[in-house]
């Protein structure tokens, strides 16, 4: 990729080989009128409204890539005259109902039509009975409205993986033949397709059963697709929009909370919708549905406010999750520092042994890569995640590499994926042993380390493995390794990047600090780019910022945790602290930047910083403490309210700022061989959430209605034969419902510990996963 | 016809008196609807409506009001000539009253039990200097606004008494000098005389066109009616000597207008056009009914109609135009007479 | 320009006449005539005469003038803002407001508020809708905006009561439905002007 530039409308611009007129235009500030075409997504060429002109060839914007010195005209005469007609074909029988539509005011059909100055009707043509339709929990789409550009389809294939969405015939009335000869070529072309196609679900029924995610609602241009929730609740401009960063998993995405007041006789502002800048970046469903999770009707309460300052005077433990911003994570830090309580964390503290087991192996304070830059690679391997469960960004970018780049994928698991395998062609999936994590990362090694770069023992411990042909190493992971190496050789094929990334599964570990040392490894010897997907909102910040502790020991405050004294921002404590909707903060994500969000909500109750105020002399608000996150760090000493969180019309990503990683001389790394007697055998239980779950703020919001339970695969669920199953952890015994996840394979069962009540990570300890015994009830 | 001096008793002079108060005052009262109605119809609007039919009954709900209302005394007024001057104006205009004949004599109809077959004569006591008794009574009503606006502390009030003192006066010279005339015709002071006398004759009026118009015009001015009511024109003196009276006092300063009216309308009556003498196939009583009604609407229809006038035109108007004019007729009435005699 | 121009220069086209207003006597004679000559000119009975048929032309009913306000009132102009109504549709006696929120959008005041919802028949439904007339200045911008002549202004101008709440509601605005055929199409501000349908151009249909 090089600069080149470019002519548009005889302005200079400079681009890259390779890239579209579209985004080069859009990054220069240039209009060209695009219905169809997302900016992370393949072009579909359903609109062919952005019709331009270049070096005197008619293409379509979105789809041709410039070269340098071209000349590009984005308006002539014929082109005017194409879209204008375009325009007038698209509002043939579309409904006057701009009126009740919630899409009006925002409508791309409205703009253009108004753009182009449609104001009278040439066209025309029966209508067809569309009827308009709920395909799922939350998804409502209206045929009647659709002008089938297909950004649902293309974003549900390209972002989100699901394709659960496709167009379906319409069954109308064919043009009439004259239209053929009077009518502009581009626009009789579109309307020829457009006249024959809806939207449906691709499995063929009426209900999509897709993750849910609701990115088909964000990119749909018109009001076809509609939150069912959201339907005829408002119109958007009476919202407000509030830029924040999702709280719910690591990602840390960039979303907008769109608040009003509640309703007439309650003026008090309530959450609407959340919405994003799908042209770059997706939302899973947890973050764009679990909403609602804030902490109601809180006022002062002095006496629990004295009590609670009573318990921090004697407490001894402050338990907490990954849930919090950075800065009550400094503050608990300082009450570490100031009262010598222990911080115990059990969502945080494997990922922070594993990060620090990883950083003196490496000698790099954070990973080297992050999933921006993953998701330019073409080749990617995900290992120790339950990629659709865990994190919905990193299979995102799993999934587009795949569409966009005619890129090609490695998926280690234990656990079976249906999906995974849909997401392209050159993905090779992986169902390994339960305790063979440390045999992925040498096959890892031997796939891609050059031989010259590693140490004689561990190039002898992988030949080791080899016999002829036979990769024993393939074959202890479960693969033919005759039929791999064929299609790993076609997988490799003019592939010039590479990514891996690391899951839970990695930091759950008996091994964890081997397998930080071979992840730090392969960084070193390999052409792999590394990134960590953190465990849980703000793993990778708590587990910078705060010293953690394995133990708790004597009286316990739980931070939105069980504890002695219980302070809670789901209303069930002994105090109340502000959900993360209803405060100001930053948090770091997994791309490793520190993202501020803020409050969307009226919160009217006493805060983490009040108790802090109250034992010690500190700043006077919670956003004071943004400036003191500890530089040694990689924070840096920015004020809060000097930090961006928007992104650019040329998709910069402007959003507070990026960790600095520190990097110091290291020691040759020394790995160890594994145990091939670590596997696991017998009936096992991973910790695992369903998708749209993360905590006990998700199960709160009242669209998110993935219930607790024992999350099996159908073939399991078979063999389990109850709908009700007795899972006993040696003593402990748990009497859950038995769900269904047709998307699961395998006998590995999942139980969720998005409900902290259940204490899921008392009973897993340091590991993922457990033997167990199931049996129905 | 030779007068019949009635039966003068104490009782009877006492009942009469009682009737003349009552009824009077409850034709004044009443009066006020009149004008209410006559003005509103003049000016095509409908007057009161609302309470009672065609509102009827306003006259009792203003009655109550007054009742009712607050009694005010200014702090720095003299409290005694306050209290008492709207009792002179109303008292003077019912003592006029007693020697005016309101009626001609009647004998209570006999199938009327204690009272039948009593012969009653109409007026409370012919003095036999009537007019000028009346004339004089109601020039004595003069200190009852003099006296109010003086007693009230307030400019207004003092102005208005002032213009009071002035018009009452200059007008009285030709309220008597335009009687004078008639008198000299017939020769006697007592009401019943003129009325028999136009009963013999012919209406005062036609030898003395004159004299009547004057004697109108005195009789606006007399009783305080537009265009002369100068004493409290709202337009340049808030209202004059009534500015600081409320409630019943007030109330008694119009109920002695409207009485007065009646006794101009009266007098003129019986002075000039015939008083209560049968007129062809109508009853005497009709007649003077019908007289004095007219005169009170004239004096409605006129304020209905015409502007005020100011002081100065009064004045001019008083002493320069109907003064000379009265002594002008005095005289040819009285050469008439010689020469006729 | 003259200083009279410029005094006059706000001043619309002037037309002003000089009343040809007679000399004011000198002599002593003169004045003497002007009364004799006004007095006798009866120029006072023409007053009398105006005020006595007038009062008998009101006798009869004729030319009155009073309107016996509480009972009566007078027509009101279709172009008076008072307080405003909820027309119905004629024919199914449905509500004419589709809740498109154009009313609350446009509101300088800042004083409609309303909710809508997603009903059983797959319609949007206004569910409440108010307006605080406290703020409300009747400046009209809603009945104008609406595209379905649903919110109007009506004649109502008493607007004294003990509560500002007491016309707000839906409810409140909206035409009894038992009154319907009372219902009057508005023509004051918004309401569709009478040569519309020559500036509207129609659309093909196919069928
Ligand atoms: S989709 Fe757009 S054009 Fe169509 S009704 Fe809705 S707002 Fe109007
Ligand atoms: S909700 Fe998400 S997964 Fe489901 S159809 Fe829409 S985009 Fe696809
Ligand atoms: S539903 Fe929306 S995004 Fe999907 S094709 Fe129709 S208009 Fe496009
Ligand atoms: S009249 Fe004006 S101020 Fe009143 S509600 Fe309508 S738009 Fe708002
Ligand atoms: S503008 Fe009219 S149709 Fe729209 S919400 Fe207001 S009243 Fe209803
Ligand atoms: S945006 Fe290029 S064809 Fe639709």
């Amino acid at each position: 990729m090089s600069d080149i530039t470019v002519k548009i409308n005889s302005q200079e611009c400079k681009a890259q080989e390779g890239e579209y007129i579209l985004n080069v235009a859009r990054a220069n500030g240039i209009f060209i009128p695009a219905i169809c075409y997302l900016t992370r997504c393949s072009p579909t060429l359903a609109c062919r409204i952005c019709l331009v002109e270049a070096d005197g060839k008619q293409v379509y914007a979105c789809n041709a890539k410039v070269k340098n010195g071209m000349n590009i005209e984005t308006v002539t005469e014929n082109i005017l005259k194409e879209r204008r007609a375009i325009m007038e074909v698209y509002d043939v029988n579309h409904p006057l109902q701009c009126g009740v539509c919630d899409q009006s005011g925002s409508c791309e059909l409205q703009n253009y039509t108004l753009e182009l100055g449609v104001d009278s009707q040439t066209y025309s043509i029966a209508d067809t009975v569309r009827e308009s339709k709920n395909w799922s929990s939350v998804l409502h789409y209206d045929a009647g409205l659709c002008i089938v550009c297909e950004r649902c389809v293309t974003v549900c294939k390209d972002m989100i993986g699901d394709s659960a969405i496709k167009t379906t015939a319409r069954g109308g009335e064919a043009l009439d033949k004259s239209y053929k000869d009077t009518m502009p070529k581009d626009a009789y072309a579109m309307w020829n397709k457009l006249q024959k196609s809806v939207i449906a679900p691709s499995n063929g029924t009426e209900q999509t059963n897709c993750s849910d995610c609701g990115e088909c609602v964000a990119v749909c241009p018109v009001g076809a697709l509609v939150s069912r929730d959201f339907v005829y609740t408002t119109n958007a401009w009476e919202l407000n929009r509030i830029p924040a960063t999702c709280a719910h998993c690591s990602s840390g995405c960039h979303i907008y909370y769109e608040t009003k007041p509640t309703s007439i006789s309650n003026r008090e502002e309530k959450i609407y919708r959340v919405t994003n800048e799908w042209n770059y970046m997706s939302l899973c469903g947890a973050g764009r549905f679990g909403y609602d999770f804030e902490n109601t009707n809180v006022s002062k309460d002095e006496k629990a406010f004295a009590l609670a300052i009573e318990a921090f005077k004697k407490a001894q433990t402050i338990r907490f999750n990954a849930t919090i911003t950075n800065e009550e994570a400094l503050m608990l830090q300082t009450l570490k520092e100031k009262l010598g309580v222990k911080l115990v964390n059990d969502e945080v503290r494997a990922f922070q042994k594993f990060l620090n087991a990883y950083s003196d192996a490496s000698g790099k304070s954070l990973y080297g890569s992050d999933f921006k830059e993953l998701m330019n690679s073409d080749f990617i391997i995900s290992v120790g995640s339950i990629l659709r469960k865990d994190n919905p960004n990193a299979r995102y970018v799993f999934n587009n590499v795949q569409k966009m780049n005619k890129g090609a994928g490695l998926y280690f698991h234990p656990i079976g994926d249906t999906v995974i395998p849909t997401f392209g062609k050159s993905v090779e999936t992986f169902n390994h042993k339960v305790g063979l994590e440390e045999a992925v990362c040498y096959l890892i090694l031997d796939l891609f380390a050059p031989k010259d770069k590693l140490s004689d023992e561990v190039k002898d411990y992988i030949e080791s493995f080899k016999d002829g042909d036979t990769n024993g190493l393939v074959e202890l992971l479960g693969k033919d390794s005759a039929k791999f190496k064929a299609s790993f050789d076609k997988m490799m094929g003019k592939k010039s990047s590479f990514g891996l990334m690391v899951g839970e599964d990695f930091f759950y570990h008996e091994k964890s600090e081997n397998l930080a040392k071979l992840i730090a490894l392969i960084e070193e010897v390999t052409p792999l780019n590394i990134a960590f997907i953190p465990p849980k909102s703000n793993a990778l910040g708590v587990s910078l910022i705060c010293e953690l502790d394995d133990e708790a020991t004597g009286y316990t405050i739980g931070y939105n945790e069980n504890g002695d004294f219980k302070l809670s921002a789901l209303g069930d404590g002994n105090l109340d602290i502000p959900a993360l909707n209803q405060q100001e903060g930053t948090l770091t994500n997994m791309n490793k930047k520190v993202v501020p969000t803020n409050s969307a909500l009226e919160y009217n109750g006493y805060e983490l910083n009040d108790i802090m105020k109250a034992l010690f002399d500190v700043p006077r608000l919670a956003i004071d403490w943004t400036a003191y996150l500890p530089v040694d760090k990689g924070f840096m000493s920015h004020e809060f309210d000097s930090l961006p969180n928007h992104y650019t019309n040329a998709g910069v990503e402007l959003r507070g700022y990026s960790l600095v990683k520190f990097t110091r001389e290291a020691n040759e790394i020394k790995v160890d061989r594994f145990d091939e007697k670590a596997i696991l055998e017998g009936d096992i239980v991973c910790r695992a959430n369903p998708q749209r779950q993360f905590s006990d703020f998700t199960d709160k919001a009242h669209q998110i209605n993935e219930a607790f339970g024992l999350y099996v695969s159908d073939a399991k669920s078979k063999s389990i034969g109850t709908s009700k199953a007795e899972i006993s952890f040696g003593d402990e015994r748990l009497i859950l419902d038995v769900m269904v996840d047709d998307r699961m394979e395998g006998d590995i069962v999942a139980l969720p510990d998005f409900q902290s009540k259940h204490n899921v990570y008392g009973l897993f300890g340091t590991s993922r996963y457990k033997i167990v015994t199931i049996k129905g009830v | 016809m030779e007068t019949v001096l009635p039966e003068v008793t104490a009782v009877g002079v006492i009942i009469k008196a009682v009737i003349i108060l009552a009824v009077i005052s409850a034709i004044a009262g009443f009066g006020t609807y009149i004008e209410r109605k006559v003005l509103a119809f003049m000016q095509r609007r409908l007057g009161p409506m609302h309470v009672g039919p065609y509102g009827l009954l306003q006259l009792i709900a203003d009655g109550i009001k007054l009742f009712t209302k607050e009694d005010i005394i200014p702090a720095h007024a003299n409290k005694f000539i306050f209290a008492i001057a709207p009792a002179i104006t109303a008292a003077t205009a019912f003592i006029a009253l007693s020697a005016v004949p309101v009626f001609p004599d009647f004998t209570i109809p006999e199938f009327i039990p204690l009272l039948g077959g009593t012969f009653v004569p109409s007026i409370a006591s012919d003095v036999n200097i009537g007019i000028l008794f009346v004339l004089g009574m109601m020039a004595a009503g003069l200190y009852g606004p003099l006296l109010a606006g003086m007693a009230q502390a307030n400019k207004w009030g003092l102005l208005g008494s002032a213009r009071t003192a002035v018009q009452f006066l200059s007008y009285e010279v030709v309220t008597g000098l335009s009687i004078l005339a008639p008198i000299m015709i017939v020769g006697s002071l007592s009401f019943v005389d003129f009325n028999d006398y136009q009963n013999e004759h012919i209406w005062l009026v036609v030898y003395q066109p004159v004299a009547f118009v004057l004697f109108l015009i005195a009789g606006f001015a007399e009783t305080n009616r537009t265009p002369f009511d100068i004493l409290e024109h709202e337009a340049e003196i808030v209202s004059g000597y009534a500015t600081e009276y409320s409630g019943m006092r007030w109330g008694m300063f119009f109920i002695g207008e409207y009485a007065n009216m009646i006794t101009i309308g009266v007098i003129a009556s019986v002075v000039f056009l015939g008083g209560y003498s049968d007129f062809f196939f109508i009853p005497a009583w009709i007649m003077i009914i019908l007289k004095v009604a007219f005169f009170f609407f004239f004096m409605l229809w006129v304020r209905a109609a015409w502007p005020h006038i100011r002081p100065d035109q009064l004045m001019w108007l008083c002493w320069k135009v109907l003064m000379p004019l009265a002594v002008v007729n005095i005289i040819i009435t009285a050469v008439v007479m010689m020469a006729m005699a | 320009m003259s200083l009279e121009q410029f005094k006059d220069r706000n001043v619309g086209v002037q037309n002003y006449r000089q009343l040809d207003l007679p000399q004011s006597p000198t002599t002593a004679m003169c004045k003497v005539k002007q009364v004799a000559k006004r007095s006798l000119k009866g120029e006072l009975f023409v007053g009398l005469g105006v005020t006595v048929r007038e009062m008998v032309s009101t006798l009869f009913g004729k030319g009155l003038h009073t309107t016996q306000y509480p009972f009566e009132k007078l027509p009101i102009s279709p172009r008076y803002r008072a307080i405003h109504e909820m027309l119905r549709l004629l024919e199914s006696g449905n509500y004419r407001c589709i809740g498109c929120g154009l009313c609350e959008k446009i509101c300088i005041s800042n004083c409609i508020s309303m909710e809508t919802r997603y009903d059983e028949n797959q319609r949007k439904e206004v569910s409440a809708y108010t307006i605080n007339f406290g703020r409300c200045i009747f400046c009209g911008y809603c009945a104008e905006v609406c595209p379905e002549l649903a919110i109007v202004h009506g004649g109502r101008y008493e607007t004294a009561s003990e509560q500002r709440a007491s016309f707000s509601l839906f409810e409140d605005m909206l035409t009894p439905i038992d009154q319907l055929s009372l219902q009057q199409e508005y023509q004051g501000f918004g309401a569709v002007s009478p040569n519309a349908d020559d500036n509207i151009k129609k659309t093909p249909l196919a069928y």
